[in-house]
């Protein structure tokens, strides 16, 4: 009877323990978030709710001064941006950083092109395009813009993985846009405004 | 019977005595196994909710791949946040790096529009660990985003090029 009574306690300690530890030890991953708190506070080295990567965006769209050409050819103007990765943690190995970029006022079912804008008078406006190549590599390459976004997160950008890389990028306007119209019109300050979309994402 | 109801004494104390061995250890080893929540990196994590500090900083991770000597204006990113049904809060940190130059205006939504937080600006270095928020969420995992307004610390808060930060949330 003792000997019994003495097993089917052990018994019922070893399972109660077992239990206990297999909770504790629970493995978990981005698609299965669970509640318990000792858990999902270590997904993978992400803490949630930490930063888990840093961007570097560029702050503006500058052109300088644009000048009127006296034809109606081509005139394009063009400037640099970068976007880079600066730092991240806990990136797992079938993950990357994808970045998109957009006009601040297109939309998905709109206007998804870039302009910039009168900052006296936002009617006038002057469209630019976005590449995602450096500025000696424009010539052969089709800007961002030139097939419609499908997206929300607006035009596939560049894709990082590891800390330090970088994306040089161009911005061109062709001042033909501005022939032909009266300067008294269209003098003023322009600006334009992109956002940058970054997200963690399946390879 | 009473002989037996006697002789049955010793058993149970000795069998409750063992009881309470065995738990205690079981206890103690519990103890043992989970990770110490007093040190400092799950102090910081705790946060005030709704508590813009000055001294807020990314930890990304270690110094070693820090790339910010670069140029531009430097966005947090995040992979996840977690909340459950009914909370009012959730922790994450949203904030202004203090490399900057340009100040921030962050607003933690849901990618159909539903503002759960909005911040006022923030200066470089300024920002948050755990935020109010304007609703709790049901059960389930959200595509979620931090939308954060770049603009020129001068009175007029000039607009600058923006960026947004998506990630999932997850409410348990």
């Amino acid at each position: 009877m003792f000997t019994k009574k003495i097993a089917a306690l052990s018994l019922a300690t070893f399972m109660i323990s077992a239990t206990a530890v297999t909770a504790y030890a629970g493995t978990l991953t981005d698609q299965s978030p669970s509640g318990n708190t000792e858990v999902i506070a270590h997904i993978d080295g992400v803490v949630p709710g930490n930063v888990s990567y840093k961007i570097s965006i560029p702050d503006v769209v500058d052109f300088g001064t644009l000048v009127q050409p006296e034809t109606q050819e081509n005139s394009n103007k063009a400037v640099g941006y970068q976007v880079s990765l600066d730092e991240v943690t806990g990136l797992e190995a079938d993950k990357q950083i994808s970045v998109y970029v957009k006009d601040q006022n297109s939309t998905l079912d709109g206007n998804q092109n870039f302009y910039i804008a009168n900052k006296a008078n936002n009617n006038i406006q002057f469209m630019y395009n976005v590449f995602a190549v450096p500025q000696d590599n424009v010539q052969t390459n089709q800007p961002l813009n030139s097939i419609p976004y499908t997206k929300t997160a607006g035009y596939y950008l560049t894709v990082f993985e590891n800390a330090g890389e970088t994306l040089d990028g161009t911005l061109v306007i062709n001042q033909a846009q501005l022939y032909g119209q009266s300067i008294a019109d269209i003098a003023g300050d322009y600006s334009g405004y992109m956002v940058f979309y970054s997200t963690v994402e399946n390879k | 019977m009473s002989n037996k109801k006697k002789s049955n004494t010793p058993v149970m104390i000795v069998m409750t005595l063992l009881a309470a061995a065995i738990i205690g250890c079981l206890a103690g080893a519990m103890i043992f196994m989970i990770p110490s929540t007093d040190d400092g990196k799950d102090e910081k994590a705790q946060g005030v909710i709704g508590k813009i500090t000055d001294n807020w900083e990314d930890e990304v991770s270690d110094d070693n791949n820090d790339q910010s000597s670069r140029s531009g204006t430097k966005i947090p990113g995040y992979s996840l946040a977690v909340m459950n049904e009914g909370d009012l809060s959730l922790k994450i940190r949203i904030g202004n790096p203090k490399e900057n130059t340009v100040g921030f205006i962050a607003t933690v939504r849901l990618e159909d529009g539903t503002e759960l937080y909005k911040s006022p600006m923030l200066n470089p270095g300024q920002g948050l660990e755990e935020i109010p928020l304007e609703k709790t969420l049901s059960k389930g995992t959200y595509n979620a985003e931090v939308y954060y307004q770049c603009v020129l610390l001068n009175d007029e808060q000039t607009p600058l090029n923006s960026a947004i930060s998506a990630f999932k949330l997850y409410v348990n």
